[in-house]
């Protein structure tokens, strides 16, 4: 066992993650249990849109909390290609995971929200719901990139290459929709920027709460996928044993 | 030798061999064609439809093609296996890089000045359209386009499935960049002031000098074996 802990020292790490996760199951679901209460309680109805834009909240969380991964993606990747420690890329790896899932919630809250309010589904146009759709795309790129390469160095290194430049592209891609949208006339008007008091609280509460499970889900499915490199890596070196012997 | 010798060389090198077999050229250039007509069939022509749709198809015949002629230019070295050859020449990354997007870039102007005449005789364009700005606009286009694809070429160029790889990871990416060219393809069709254009126009120079340099700073990581 001590043998083990130092030759595959991402068992400490993925060890640590797990207990990390396992200390922030009850804040989690206090948390939510807080931002529901808020977002379905505590905010006041909306005079104009009414009970639709409750779906506010947890649209605009979500939305923070992918945002939020994609830059842990750009980070890890960066850290990567540095120092060549395989902790970074799978933590980059499941950052894309835990975004898309969330940029995937924005895009399906949205449309909701969109049609009764805005009379249109999808807002082709809006830079915030372009930049997002663009986002989800950039990054399914990435998971189809990485299913598609063989496991090793060579598959992180790209992987990592791969979301620095699209995290470099999110800039741009928000400054071309914008310049787009000032030429075309829109019918979309954002939503107001001076929110009522105990709206912005219950905002910030589903902030609170989707950016803990962004926490859990990327420890839990970070430590399984450390967890999963290891016995990967241990099977081959039995059977590299075996050979030697033989 | 200084670089930019080397790059010349370098990119000398890929033209040469593209100009004796001419198959990824040609095959581009083809490609390009045909999406041009087929949009013709799409749409009605003759209608203000496909006047209206002219700027969108351009683009998608430029850019769609255009990913053959970025595959061609691994994909050879890998079969051939002159890829260590280039790697263990005393050569830096830098330079490599800059050759292989040398050489793409300027295929793909190539092919671009073919299109847009085809696009001049099939759309029916005017003497007194703006055609120099719309070929200043490829050459913007070509070097987000070439230096990002060549970046990524580099990375599927060992996968199996690099044919469909290399589109899903670039159009993502290019986004702004093609909506930048259509707003922009569509003030210069037209027969208006170009108000917008100079916008357009900074956000496509914008982009050449982030994705050059990215590309650029990323490349070292993805040619190592």
């Amino acid at each position: 066992m001590q043998q083990s802990a130092t030759k595959y020292p991402e068992l400490a790490t993925a060890a640590k993650w797990l207990r990390a996760a396992w200390w922030l199951e009850i804040p989690l679901l206090l948390a939510f249990l807080v931002a529901l209460w808020g977002a379905f309680v505590y905010a006041p109805t909306e005079r104009v849109m009414g009970e639709v834009q409750r779906i506010f909240y947890f649209h605009v969380g979500s939305a923070a909390v992918a945002f939020f991964a994609f830059f842990i993606v750009f980070i890890a990747g960066i850290l990567y290609l540095v120092r060549r420690n395989v902790v970074w890329d799978q933590l980059a790896a499941t950052s894309v995971e835990v975004g898309v899932v969330f940029t995937t919630i924005v895009l399906t809250t949205g449309p909701i929200w969109a049609k009764p309010v805005w009379n249109t589904w999808f807002p082709w146009g809006d830079p915030r719901v372009m930049t997002t759709l663009v986002l989800w795309l950039i990054y399914m790129a990435y998971l189809i990139l990485r299913s598609s390469l063989p496991e090793g160095d060579k598959k992180y290194k790209f992987c990592a290459v791969f979301g620095i430049i699209g995290f470099i592209d999110v800039p741009i891609v928000w400054m071309s929709i914008r310049w787009w949208r000032t030429i075309h006339p829109v019918v979309i008007t954002s939503e107001g920027a001076n929110l009522e008091p105990r709206m912005s609280q219950a905002l910030l509460m589903a902030i609170a709460a989707c950016m803990l499970s962004l926490a859990v889900l990327t420890l839990l499915r970070g430590a399984m996928r450390l967890n999963q490199l290891v016995v990967d890596r241990m099977a081959q070196d039995v059977i590299d044993s075996k050979r030697s012997v033989a | 030798m200084n670089a930019l010798r080397l790059i010349g060389i370098l990119a000398a090198k890929d033209l040469r061999i593209e100009y004796r077999s001419r198959h990824a050229f040609l095959t581009t250039l083809f490609f390009a064609l045909l999406i041009l007509i087929i949009f013709n069939f799409a749409f009605d022509p003759g209608n203000q439809s496909i006047k209206d749709a002219a700027p969108g198809i351009l683009w998608v015949s430029l850019l769609f093609p255009g990913v053959i002629q970025l595959n061609r230019s691994f994909q050879s070295e890998r079969e051939e296996g002159t890829l260590y050859g280039l790697i263990l020449a005393p050569i830096d990354r830098g330079v490599l890089f800059f050759g292989k997007f040398l050489a793409n870039f300027f295929l793909l102007a190539l092919v671009d000045l073919f299109v847009l005449g085809s696009f001049f005789i099939f759309y029916n364009l005017t003497f007194s359209t703006r055609l120099g700005w719309l070929f200043l606009l490829m050459l913007l286009v070509g070097i987000v386009f070439s230096s990002v694809g060549t970046l990524f070429a580099a990375m599927v160029s060992s996968v199996r499935a690099r044919d469909v790889l290399l589109p899903i990871l670039l159009f993502p990416i290019l986004v702004p960049v093609v909506i930048a060219a259509v707003n922009a393809t569509r003030e210069v069709l037209g027969t208006g002031e170009l108000e917008f254009f100079w916008q357009w126009l900074r956000l496509l120079v914008a982009s050449d000098v982030v994705f050059i340099a990215g590309s650029f700073l990323v490349f070292d990581y993805v040619v190592e074996e």
